[in-house]
């Protein structure tokens, strides 16, 4: 689960991470009001908040907000009202958000710190290693500038595997102020960096960014950002970081499926897709585009066993308008596939079916699957593999337009 | 003999009593599989499914011999269930329970450098060698014995492949499947480290997941084993799913490394045939 950046500021705070003041403010009076709060003179940083990185170097959708990005300096109270105004209700696009880019509700008003120094900071688990890392790494003035250096440099990254420690130690230390060669010193560095582990431990993080720290003429450390990343599996012990929760930014059919426990994504144009797992999902999809035909979403059961949850999510895919036919490809093993067989029966009672549909049913109660279908006397085609279900359902979408 | 588990292999069944485990675990010893017993803790029932019940894995063990162990724990109780498998110095143990928290896993992981139980999962289908015995939720009617061995990321990629290379006349000597989550117990070196040295097994099929540098480990290992068989590795193309990753940028920032291309580059430079769709891995198959 992700938050957004003033939320990982105030958790930042909280165990003593110096940040920036700043106030969050959902209309561009709010900022104006805001940045007279945080500070009696400007500069201030007004930056907008969606859960995506790259806002610096990001466009915004809606022409008025000009060319300039998802973070601005602003001299004065006016221009920070014209930037807060800018942004609001606006699509915010970067690397990271898809074509579509995200909606800014909000935006965070913050003082301007001047600083000598700047550098990315982060802690990652490495899952092949199963360790924390640091990583350090310099940064330009562009704020996806990180990526680029980890593809064409590697080697201009610091990284200092922590293992499953919860504090650093004296050579880690040393390593990274070597690298930093700069005003900072190794007892700020020390605390700084025990407190980022220390809110990575507390809160099951699986990633704590920091792009960039700064680090001003008397060597002290600021947090300018803060992203953190929390593993979705521990959320169950930090009810408190559960709520922080913002779905406004998710898809509707996307957070639906999701709350059930399952996965959709909506692509182009074509077929829905309903299969129990990423790699078939994959399979599925590479087949389909060899074949000419293009996936609209797909919807992914994984090891789903509530009969309930099935049958609502399966009426996602048929609902979607721009879904032209369904191919139901299961493979099941922990996933019966009788309860698919149930879901499709509940759907198509009350929704009635208006568009091809191809089921293959394979694996775990696959015989009582099939004769549930059968007996059911509802308008579908049922295949024996992949294959034949996508040349099927081809022939199927081109009769019925 | 095969990899990991045969119809010899005495299981134990960690949460046996549970909604999954009282489905999956009659359907795998109908198959063959030689169940011996069940755990759990504060247990009510001295028998079930026809097993002996104990409140540890130590005294199953000790009572019945048992050498390896399947979980069907809840993630919340899984980290002190796999922890007590470990200690207990059971050879194999397969998780089947999905949504285990990251950091239980770094913690286990961490406790089997000390060991030497395999881990295999968590949220994977498990080990079946067909005919034989199975250890997990596999689909028990679409595999046949061969001299094919198997080790996977992917649950439904994996049914799929068997599916279609049943179809041409292979079968599978053992099929590992590792799991689908962020961190894996056991990856797939020490899979392949089995099957290059099991006599029932001529060739090698491993299929990539997506995210993680796992396939790269897995190379690593392999462009340097001597008297190796030869391996076809499936990687299909991950683009579609990609940008939902989580944890894609802290990859690249780690490793550098991340994509489907990537992947393949650096397996086939080990020596590996890789192909990204099935049709292809059959024919390579067929060639072999």
């Amino acid at each position: 689960m992700n938050i957004h950046e003033y939320q990982a500021k105030r958790i930042f705070k909280s165990f003593g991470i110096t940040v920036p003041n700043g106030l969050i403010a959902y209309t561009p009076s709010e900022a104006l009001e805001a940045a007279k709060a945080v500070s009696g003179a400007g500069p201030w940083v007004v930056k907008a908040q969606i859960q995506a990185g790259s806002r610096d170097v990001g466009k915004f959708s809606d022409k008025r907000a000009g060319r300039k990005g998802g973070i601005r300096i602003s001299k004065t109270l006016d221009k920070v009202y014209e930037n807060a105004d800018e942004m609001l209700e606006n699509q915010l696009i970067t690397n990271q958000t898809g074509a579509k880019g995200r909606l800014v509700s909000r935006v965070y008003v913050e003082e301007f710190i001047k600083t000598e120094h700047k550098f990315y900071l982060g802690l990652v688990v490495d899952r092949v290693a199963a360790s924390t890392i640091l990583l350090v790494a310099p940064v330009t003035e562009k704020d996806d500038a990180i990526v680029k250096l980890a593809t064409e440099y590697p080697d201009k990254i610091l990284k200092i595997d922590l293992g499953l420690q919860k504090e650093i130690n004296k050579e880690q230390l040393l390593l990274v102020k070597d690298f930093m060669h700069s005003l900072v010193t190794i007892r700020e560095l020390k605390a700084f960096l025990n407190k980022m582990l220390k809110v990575f431990y507390t809160y099951d993080a699986t990633m704590l960014e920091i792009n960039p720290i700064g680090i001003n003429k008397a060597g002290k450390i600021w947090a300018l950002d803060a992203k953190i990343v929390f593993d979705n599996n521990a959320l169950y012990r930090h009810p408190e970081i559960k709520k922080l929760s913002d779905t406004s930014e998710i898809e509707e059919r996307e957070l639906i499926a999701a709350q059930y426990g399952f996965q959709y994504k909506e692509m182009d144009n074509g077929i829905g897709i309903i299969v129990n797992g990423d790699g078939l999902a994959l399979s599925t999809m590479q087949q389909a585009a060899q074949m000419g035909i293009g996936t609209a979403c797909f919807l992914n059961l994984k090891g789903g066993v509530d009969r309930d949850k099935i049958t609502a999510s399966i009426k996602l895919i048929m609902t979607n308008p721009r879904v032209d036919g369904i191919f139901i490809n299961i493979l099941g093993g922990f996933l019966r596939c009788n309860l698919i067989a149930d879901g499709i029966i509940a759907v198509a009672n009350d929704l009635g079916l208006n568009i091809p549909l191809v089921v293959r049913f394979e694996g775990t109660n696959k015989d009582e699957a099939t004769d549930i279908l059968k007996k059911s006397g509802l308008f579908l085609s049922i295949v024996s593999d992949t294959h034949e279900g996508l040349v099927l359902l081809k022939d199927a979408i081109a009769e019925d337009l | 003999m095969a990899v990991l588990v045969d119809k010899k292999t005495k299981i134990l069944v960690q949460g046996i009593t549970g909604t999954q485990a009282s489905f999956h675990i009659p359907r795998a010893m109908a198959y063959g599989t030689n169940i011996v017993a069940g755990v759990v803790p504060h247990k009510v029932d001295k028998t079930y499914l026809g097993v002996p019940v104990f409140e540890t894995v130590e005294e199953a063990k000790n009572k019945t011999g048992a050498e390896a162990s399947l979980i069907f724990v809840p993630a919340k109780y899984a980290k002190s269930a796999i922890l007590e498998a470990i200690h207990a110095q059971l050879r194999v143990v397969v998780v089947i329970t999905s949504g285990i928290p990251v950091s239980d896993m770094m913690e286990i992981k961490h406790e089997l450098q000390n060991s030497s139980t395999i881990l295999i999962g968590p949220n994977t289908p498990g080990v079946i060698t067909p005919m034989e015995a199975y250890m997990g939720i596999f689909p028990d009617n679409i595999h046949k014995s061969g001299r094919i061995g198997i080790v996977s990321r992917s649950s439904t990629l994996t049914y799929e492949v068997v599916l279609e290379i049943n179809k041409v006349g292979f079968g599978e000597s053992t099929i590992v499947g590792l799991g689908d989550d962020v961190i894996l117990g056991t990856s797939f070196v020490e899979a392949i480290k089995q099957f290059n040295s099991d006599s029932k097994t001529d060739t090698i099929i491993l299929i990539g997941g997506i995210g993680g540098n796992y396939e790269i480990e897995a190379a690593e290992y392999y462009r340097l084993l001597k008297n190796k068989k030869p391996i076809i590795a499936l990687i299909p193309d991950d683009t579609p799913l990609l940008s939902d990753n989580d944890g894609l940028a802290s990859e690249i920032i780690c490793r550098g490394i991340i994509t489907a291309a990537d992947k393949k580059r650096i397996l086939s430079d080990a020596g590996m045939i890789v192909v990204d769709n099935i049709n292809d891995l059959k024919s390579e198959l067929l060639n072999l």
